[in-house]
């Protein structure tokens, strides 16, 4: 078996296929069986990078500010600590929170 | 170009060393060809990480979404496109059947690999009438001895046959040469010159089922 010219000789149909196909396809292959195993994305929320945790007693109407404040902004109160902490050091720039 | 789709959804059964036979071979005659390996298993990418034999090409990673446009690029380049297809009934299976110009069902000579293996012949059925064009289809019986055919592929052979099967002859033969391509990378000719890649088998005579194996597709994409 040699030579490129027996390979001229081959054919292939023409495959115009169509969204339309491919739905047919798919609803004839389901039927036997042959289903979408395509391993999905585990769902939900992706885990925070925040993973430090913090233990502060604070007077109550500290607390209660500063959980009225994250509220309000649509912020967590570990993100609001941290703009605290940015302001603290006199940084202005985003480099520690992100924001 | 035609498009050679290997399906089964029966793992084992030889879609991955069909895939890489014919491969070599269309690219030994001269043809460019693309391979893509659609198996999570990555059999086809284990063999090409060892090196690939000139004018193959493997594309890998190709899933459900991808399958059709993959096919359809690579078709368009004007290259044979030869898919080696996961061992288990989905829809990346269905849609790559959907483009191909001849779909091989590699099976074992056991009742099993028959059963499993038919489930892919009724799919192709369906699909050409989904379609409304015949998509050609075919049985090669693979693993078998190369002494004598047992009495189950006796029976298998007619069985199929009897139901207007398309099978394809030779059948590919339990070699270990066949086996070892996945080890070394590259082709059985490649394998036969080179005297570091040891086998234990018969190269000479895996090379001449191979050819034989690949005349006989080549007869049915005239």
């Amino acid at each position: 078996m040699n030579g490129s010219n027996r390979l001229a000789g081959l054919k292939a149909r023409p495959k115009d296929t169509t969204v339309e196909e491919v739905r047919r396809v798919d609803e004839v292959g389901e039927a036997r069986g042959f289903l979408d195993r395509t391993p999905h994305k585990k769902a939900g929320r992706k885990p925070s990078p925040r993973t430090y945790q913090l233990h502060p007693k604070v007077f109550p109407r500290v607390g209660e500010a500063i959980a009225t404040e994250a509220e309000r902004l649509g912020i967590t109160q570990g993100q609001l600590i941290e703009r605290m902490w940015d302001v603290y050091n006199g940084s202005t720039d985003t480099l520690t929170t992100g924001f | 170009m035609p498009v050679i789709v290997m399906a089964s959804p029966k793992g084992g059964v030889g879609k991955s060393t069909c895939a890489v036979l014919l491969a070599s071979e269309f690219a030994r005659m001269g043809a460019e060809v693309t391979v893509l390996d659609c198996d999570p298993n990555k059999s086809l990418t284990r063999w090409a990480s060892h090196g690939t034999p000139s004018r193959v090409t493997l594309k890998s990673d190709i899933g459900r979404s991808e399958i059709v446009p993959t096919i359809r690029a690579a078709d368009g380049d004007g290259r044979i496109v030869i898919v080696d297809l996961e061992g288990v009934a989905s829809q990346l299976v269905s849609r790559a059947i959907s483009q191909a110009d001849l779909v091989i069902v590699p099976m074992q000579p056991t009742a099993l690999d028959a059963e499993i293996g038919s489930e892919a012949l009724a799919l192709v059925r369906e699909e050409e009438e989904a379609l409304g064009r015949s998509i050609r289809h075919a049985v090669v019986l693979t693993k078998t001895s190369a002494a004598v055919k047992s009495r189950v592929q006796k029976e298998l052979e007619q069985q199929l046959s009897g139901a207007g099967i398309d099978m394809i002859e030779p059948s590919l033969v339990a070699r270990a040469a066949f086996s070892e391509l996945f080890a070394y990378g590259g082709d059985l000719t490649a394998m036969m010159n080179d005297p570091d890649m040891t086998t234990g088998g018969k190269v000479d005579k895996a090379l001449e089922n191979a050819q034989s194996f690949t005349e006989a597709v080549y007869e049915r994409l005239k």
